[in-house]
């Protein structure tokens, strides 16, 4: 056994000798822990942990198979994550004691916090005391003992799992109920508690999900669907969308969900047009090689940058709303272009991670497919907080998505229409955010690049609290992105545009003077490689594309990406379907696309007589419309569009 | 967005440490807030002697704002009894015998006033505890208790005048320290504007401090006045709150902001996390309390 003196050194330290240990097999002691934050977080390692005193926030947090035991109390976010092993706590644990485990024992012999267990999804978390408000909220599997009392709304959301309560049942949260335990589950509990030594006579009551709330009681009926053009097009009042519109909610009788991008009218990279006559450009044969492109994200802060070819990226697109083989091709496209894949929600497939090579890592409030050994292995982790097509709202897959696989991965039931939670359980203010950015970083040894998706809603706000949390880059999202799955009002009316989230971004930067202390990924509706050069001229130091690369790669735009039946394999997790999608080929279509917009980015920059990209700048633009010069303050020369007819109409 | 703390000597003796407890605790979560930090001190009070606490800056700016000042005490027949410029700050001893909630929002006019009280003084300003400390010699201020913050400013600018504690405008002595959101802010406040409340900041943590003073003024308990807050008050939050002689908290239903206490023969100390309890007590494990949501309670100076 070694021993660890917290008093002498700083936890930074302290983990990366816990894990050195670890790797050695050798059992460590930690003295003077004086509830520091983040005590063990990484360890990855079949060792015993012993901290003599009290543990801050996410003791023990994201890792598998070692043995923690702590002698006094543990702040908030015992266990985060863990997958297997153990944690004895002999006093009280703070809030959200167990938050997404995956496995393991906890044991608390005094009280639990609130949201005790929020979004576990295996394991067993057992509080020898009371439990407070919510325990059990939003969890998707595994078991809660609580042998005291339950404390107010047990159970609240909770799409699976058990909790048995040996106290008195408070009051039970929504859509819980109280059911019989049976002999086997009593026999399983009881050689818990003997495993470790919990003395408890008395009876259990047990709660699980009453399954009113798992699935929406009508499902949307299934409709020829109306073409985009038709579908966004506002000529005739009450038009063939408004009419669909109306009838099936008629039918379902509350919001409908759609995927794909919004179809509003919204100002726009469109409306902003090139200062300089570009009309004579073209002429350079060859423009990627006299132009530099080459970008690094991520590496301000001292982590291992991304290294990209263009300022381009692709942009967060969930597994589960997409095949597994479309998350391929994208990530074998985002490797031929040289540029960086993420893996949206919903984990990293072991086919993606081999074809990206280099991926970022989601983690959004569900902690579906989130996992220590898949952080240690990606290029970089980001925190998604909202997207632009639904800011303030969580992921939506429908039943039909949710499939024996792809639930095995999340770690959830099966079969259920999956709302994800909106927010994340130990993010809830700035305050919480700075401790979560800490533990990845910490259990990564501060070599990867920490990143924070925001969807365009108060940018100005949340852009001085990304630099202030410490995130390395920013993939700010505006209300032109596109998504799998929300509700159709939602995307059309809920946040801001994307040129309009960009201007306020940099504002708010500029305001507090720390422009060079964060970087900015732009997305949200960029089509191709003009919109991209025209985006890199209002300030990001890169774009992303998202809905482009999907239809690169085959999207029939038809709108139904949440019915699960892709008619293409692409947002589909039926085989059937799947198997019409040929990753090979489509990664190929994918990456010349991405080949376009190199070409489309070089030859702007080219003719505007540079030599890197990163001198496009905002002098560079005019705006086309008044809305677009009120919200980029850039002149509004309406001239330029009848220049840019008159070059559309001659090259037509 | 933000941390907090609050501490209380049960004995006069040890009275002498709260405001070095505060920079410990405080410094011991500056990480959940790195911008500002602020203290509000109790000290001895004496009868019929008000401290006044300004913002004034440097240079021209503080000159004029002093004598803005001293006109308006002049005016209100407060006499100074001893006075200095330090940091950013202009603080003041003065003789006063009139209504303190008309010559407060008199003095608000002529400059930012940070607090007024008989006892309560309240130092905060930009940067960390230990820097803040620097600037104005928080650790000599004796008092037998106090409340502490650091802040993150989010919706608000980087300004001293924004930094916590409030003090409760127009009110002597009531302090606040805030972690958190008040949703129906607006409400409130315009429903305390109807009865000729003023309010200096948009900052949700001044409404609390004076929803809470008004009710004191109405001969409501501190107690009571809590109690109260959590039905009236929207949102998320736990805050602690100073008197002369007390200091009490409250919690939110959603236990959405952390809170935990510890308490022994000695002291009663308040904070958002533990790290700052442990700060007063190195190397010991502590027998802390987390509060439950939706709860409240005060302690009064056992004297």
């Amino acid at each position: 056994m070694v021993t660890i003196d917290l008093a002498k050194i700083p936890v930074r330290e302290a983990n990366e000798l816990i894990r050195q240990h670890g790797a050695e097999g050798q059992d460590v002691e930690v003295i003077n822990p004086d509830a520091r934050h983040h005590i063990g977080v990484g360890l990855t390692s079949a060792i015993n942990v012993k901290i003599r005193g009290s543990a801050g926030y996410f003791c023990a947090g994201l890792t598998d198979e070692a043995h923690f035991e702590v002698d006094n109390n543990v702040g908030w976010g015992l266990g985060d994550n863990m997958y297997s092993g153990s944690v004895v706590v002999g006093g009280n644990a703070g809030a959200i004691a167990g938050v997404a485990i995956r496995g393991a024992d906890l044991v608390i012999r005094g009280n639990m916090g609130s949201r005790a267990g929020q979004v576990m999804k295996a394991g067993t978390l057992c509080c020898a005391g009371n439990a407070n408000f919510m325990a059990g909220y939003m969890m998707y599997g595994g078991r809660i003992i609580i042998l005291g009392d339950s404390g107010e709304r047990v159970g609240e959301d909770m799409a699976g799992g058990e909790i048995y309560v040996g106290g008195d049942v408070q009051s039970l949260g929504s859509d819980a109920q109280v059911v019989d335990v049976d002999g086997p589950e009593l026999d399983e509990i009881r050689a818990f508690l003997d495993r470790y030594q919990l003395k408890f006579k008395g009876t259990f009551k047990k709660v699980a999900n009453a399954g009113k709330k798992l699935r929406y009681a009508t499902s949307e009926r299934q409709v020829r669907s109306i073409p985009f053009f038709t579908f966004s097009g506002e000529t005739d009042y009450w038009n063939a969308k408004v009419q669909e519109d109306l009838y099936i909610k008629a039918q379902i009788g509350r919001y409908r969900i759609r995927g794909y991008g919004g179809a509003r009218e919204l100002p726009h990279l469109s409306d902003l047009a090139f200062k300089k006559d570009l009309s004579q450009s073209g002429h350079e044969p060859d423009p990627v090689s006299k132009v530099n492109m080459y970008t690094e994200i991520g590496g301000i802060n001292g982590a291992t940058p991304l290294k990209l070819s263009m300022p381009v990226m692709i942009a967060p697109m969930s597994y589960g709303a997409l095949s597994r083989a479309t998350k391929q091709a994208v990530g074998m496209a985002s490797s031929l272009s040289g540029i960086a894949e993420n893996t949206g929600e919903g984990g990293m497939s072991d086919a993606q991670r081999d074809a990206a090579e280099q991926l970022i890592f989601q983690c959004l409030g569900g902690r579906l497919g989130w996992n220590i050994h898949d952080m240690k292995r990606a290029n970089g982790l980001e925190i998604y907080i909202s997207q632009g097509a639904k800011p303030g709202f969580g992921g939506q897959l429908m039943a039909k998505k949710v499939t024996k696989e792809l639930a095995e991965i999340r770690g959830i039931p099966a079969g259920i229409d999956l709302r994800s939670p909106s927010r994340h359980p130990d993010i809830l203010g700035a305050d919480d955010l700075v401790i979560k950015v800490e533990e990845f970083r910490e259990a990564t040894g501060y070599k990867l690049p920490v990143s924070v998706k925001l969807g365009a809603g108060r940018v100005r706000d949340d852009m001085k609290i990304a630099v202030k949390d410490g995130f390395d880059f920013v993939e700010l999202d505006g209300m032109q992105g596109s998504t799998g799955a929300g509700g159709a009002e939602v995307m059309e009316y809920v946040g801001i545009p994307t040129v309009a989230a960009i201007m306020e971004a940099l504002d708010a930067l500029e305001e507090i003077g720390v422009r060079d202390k964060i970087q900015i990924v732009l997305m949200g509706g960029i089509r191709d490689g003009i919109d991209a050069a025209k985006a890199l001229c209002l300030g990001p130091d890169a774009i992303a594309f998202g809905t482009s690369t999907i239809i690169a790669g085959g999207c029939i735009a038809c709108m139904q990406c949440h019915v699960g039946q892709c008619v293409t394999g692409i947002a589909t997790q039926d085989p059937e379907h799947e198997k019409r999608y040929q990753p090979a080929i489509e990664a190929q279509n994918i990456h010349r696309f991405l080949e376009s917009v190199r070409w489309q980015i070089a030859t702007v920059t080219h003719a505007l007589g540079y030599t890197d990209v990163k001198q496009l700048n905002r002098d560079d633009l005019v705006a086309l419309t008044p809305e677009v010069a009120a919200i980029t303050r850039l002149p509004y020369e309406p001239g330029y569009r009848d220049r840019h007819l008159e070059l559309k109409a001659k090259v037509g | 967005m933000c941390g907090i703390a609050g501490i209380m000597y049960k004995g006069e003796r040890d009275g002498l440490h709260a405001a070095q407890a505060l920079i410990d605790m405080l410094d011991g979560c500056q990480h959940r807030g790195p911008d500002s930090t602020g203290f509000a001190l109790y000290g001895q009070a004496t009868k019929g002697e008000l401290k006044l606490r300004f913002f004034v800056g440097q240079g021209d700016e503080a000159v004029a704002a002093v004598a803005r000042i001293q006109e308006t005490l002049a005016q209100h027949h407060a006499t100074i009894i001893e006075d200095e410029h330090i940091g950013d700050n202009y603080r003041v001893v003065v003789e006063f015998g009139g209504d303190v909630q008309e010559f407060a929002y008199a003095m608000e006019h002529a400059a930012k006033v940070i607090s007024i009280g008989e006892s309560l003084d309240i130092v905060k300003d930009v940067g960390g505890a230990h820097e803040v400390d620097e600037r104005y010699a928080v650790h000599k201020f004796t008092g037998t208790h106090g409340l502490g913050h650091v802040r993150l400013a989010t919706e608000s600018d980087v300004k001293p005048e924004a930094a916590h504690p409030f003090w409760a405008t127009g009110f002597a002595d009531i302090a606040i320290v805030h972690n958190g959101q008040i949703t129906n802010y607006w409400k409130m406040r315009r429903r305390l504007e109807q009865r000729d409340f003023e309010f200096r900041t948009d900052n949700d943590s001044e409404l609390i401090a004076v929803y809470l003073a008004d009710k004191l003024s109405q001969g409501i308990a501190l107690k009571e006045a809590l109690r109260t807050s959590i039905d009236d008050l929207d949102g998320t939050f736990s805050f602690l709150v100073s008197t002369k002689d007390e200091i009490g908290y409250a919690k939110d239903r959603l236990a959405v902001k952390p809170m935990i206490m510890y308490e022994n023969d000695d002291l009663i100390a308040v904070a958002s996390e533990e790290v700052s309890l442990n700060r007063l007590f190195p190397g010991q494990a502590l027998n802390t309390k987390e509060p439950p949501p939706g709860s409240y309670n005060t302690w009064s100076r056992s004297t």
